[in-house]
């Protein structure tokens, strides 16, 4: 029998510290995820206060098995999305620079189905998205984790920037709560912008 | 996975004598064992409305069938089988009859003996009621102080009662070697006796060693075959036991049967091969995937299999796998007039990774007629360059 693993937003939480969060305020421009993306929120969240990976930052509504938004801020070449949990006995699939739109979403799907154990995961519809001002793509997705059966859907917005990733997911159970906070999602995701470097000096 | 961690807990939960049989038509003795039942038939429930059973009448008959052949027509009446969509190799036993079978065993399963010694194995924890000495074990060694050492999302959840909470106590024991050796002793017996060649059993064993050498080979790491924990931490796959049953079954000599039913476990299985394929590529565990297509491939390369190969390579994703996954894509396509369509997608995107615009762009706009509606349509034709001069 195979360790039994949580659902993977109990994993980001326990990744995280199963800590306190710390509120976000609206319509204020905010660093997410320990890198340059900037977001502005139109309405007030509630910021995870540790974070999942060096680069994975994570928001809720209503608590992250209702609803959750994680950031993944700038995730370098040879990197995972967030961190190992069994690094020994199942590592996670690591990003990559030359990744296509459609890598990149097996590249999630792929860290979900190791993380969690699950094997009902889909990818759904992918298209063309700006992001931060720049080319991106947005899929679509749903899972169910085993000894939950709560039935989710997803929505992943990002791009490749500077050889990094940056992405911004949303998911919440199917029923009710993931349309009700998909456009609060959607207008974090359209407030995206990067921090330019600042030019040698 | 809390059903499922409860399956293996109650696995280990039984209240009547060892020495007890259980006949067709068994129903629990004692006030320890009715109690355990209930707990059971509880959890037996919640799994039958999983999203996770796969509840295939054609997979589930031969699957009863092969399990029937090996216990018995009688005995096999007091077990009900659960096949879940979960890509690892396991099977488990309830004391109440309920069994569960993941679907990455059959992957590594490679005929019908095979899954037989499986079954049988599981079953002779059953029979034997193993669970009753280790539940007194544990009852013995478990006072309330143990609750504190044991994670807390395996407290909540749902489970409810002491009865429940022992025995998550008694999964996190496991079975002692005493047990896996009497159950692996009664699975040679059983497949014997059930047609089978008794030496499937030790080849399971066998095949898990060496996948786990492979897994670990790809990763630049040690084998851990001989160590308890792991993928197989349930059944560790150690040579000692691989040893024994091998010999126990060479004891039963050249009159033993030779059945292995190669060609009827395929039959069964083709429709879902895909499926269970596509689910071990996706756990990133590149040396253990490449092997058990490699076995699968053992009559030749399909173009099915072919096209996983591709996706395996494609997923790992450096220049030269993807030169690699381009090869195969090919060979699919050419050994198999039917290989899916997808092979043209995957082999468009490989050649687009790889910097070949023109052969991507090809491939890809070939895909696209072939499945106009597909999910990623608009995200494909940006990529290859569709639509653009």
């Amino acid at each position: 029998m195979i360790r039994k693993r949580a659902a993977l937003f109990v994993v980001l939480f326990v990744l995280s510290g199963c800590g306190d969060y710390v509120l976000v305020p609206a319509q204020k421009p905010v660093s997410v995820a320990r890198s340059a993306l900037f977001v502005t929120p139109s309405q007030p969240w509630n910021r995870a206060s540790a974070f999942a990976g060096k680069n994975a930052e994570s928001w809720t509504l209503d608590g992250q098995s209702l609803n959750d938004l994680t950031f993944y801020g700038g995730i370098a070449d040879g990197k995972t999305l967030f961190r190992d949990f069994d690094k020994r006995d199942r590592p996670l699939p690591r990003f990559s620079a030359t990744m296509l739109a459609p890598d990149i979403a097996q590249l999630f799907e792929s860290s979900y189905r190791v993380a969690t154990g699950t094997s009902l995961f889909n990818i759904g519809r992918m298209e063309p998205a700006a992001f931060a001002g720049r080319a991106g793509f947005r899929f679509a997705y749903s899972f169910t984790l085993q000894g939950e059966e709560v039935q989710r859907s997803g929505e992943a917005t990002g791009s490749v920037i500077d050889a990094k990733l940056y992405m911004v997911t949303f998911e919440a159970p199917t029923i009710h709560y993931f349309g009700s906070g998909l456009t609060a999602y959607r207008a974090v995701v359209g407030s995206a912008s990067l921090a330019e470097a600042k030019p040698p000096k | 996975m809390k059903p499922l961690c409860l399956l293996c807990a109650a696995t280990l939960l039984l209240g009547v004598p060892a020495s007890a049989q259980m006949g067709p038509g068994y129903t629990p003795k004692d006030k320890d064992e009715r109690g355990i039942w209930m707990v059971m038939e509880e959890e037996e429930r919640r799994l039958k409305a999983s999203n996770f059973v796969m509840r295939d009448a054609a997979l589930n008959a031969y699957v009863n069938d092969v399990f029937c052949r090996t216990v018995g027509s009688d005995e096999c009446r007091n077990v009900r089988i659960y096949i879940v969509r979960t890509p690892y190799f396991n099977a488990s036993m309830a004391p109440n009859g309920m069994m569960t079978v993941w679907s990455g065993l059959f992957l590594r399963t490679r005929n019908e003996a095979q899954l037989a010694a499986v079954l049988g194995h599981e079953y002779t924890h059953f029979q034997k009621q193993h669970s009753l000495r280790l539940f007194r074990d544990v009852k013995k060694k478990t006072n309330a102080f143990s609750f504190l050492s044991i994670p807390l999302d395996i407290l909540t959840g749902g489970i409810g009662g002491s009865l429940a909470q022992l025995a998550v106590v008694a999964s996190i024991y496991g079975f002692s070697r005493d047990m896996e050796r009497e159950a692996d002793i009664g699975s040679v017996s059983l497949l014997a006796k059930g047609g089978y060649d008794p030496k499937s059993a030790s080849r399971v064993w066998e095949q898990l060693r060496a996948e786990m050498d492979a897994t670990a080979s790809a990763r630049g790491k040690k084998s851990r075959k001989d160590r308890n924990g792991g993928l197989f931490s349930t059944h560790p796959p150690t040579l000692e036991r691989m040893t024994e049953l091998k010999t126990r079954a060479e004891a039963l000599g050249t009159n033993a049967p030779m059945m292995v039913n190669r060609e009827a476990y395929r039959r069964a299985l083709a429709p879902f091969w895909a499926g269970f394929i596509d689910d071990q590529i996706k756990l990133n565990d590149f040396g253990a995937t490449e092997l058990l297509l490699t076995n699968l491939a053992a009559q030749g390369w399909s173009g099915e299999l072919l096209y996983a190969r591709g996706e395996l390579y494609r997923a790992r994703g450096k220049t030269e796998d993807l030169k690699s996954a381009v090869d195969f894509y090919i060979q699919a396509a050419a050994v198999d007039k039917d290989a899916p369509a997808e092979v043209m997608r995957g082999l468009g995107l490989a050649w687009l990774r790889l910097g070949e615009k023109a052969n991507g762009k090809r491939m890809i706009e070939s895909y696209l007629n072939t499945r106009p509606a597909a999910d990623d349509r608009a995200m494909l034709e940006i990529l290859a360059g569709i639509g653009s001069k």
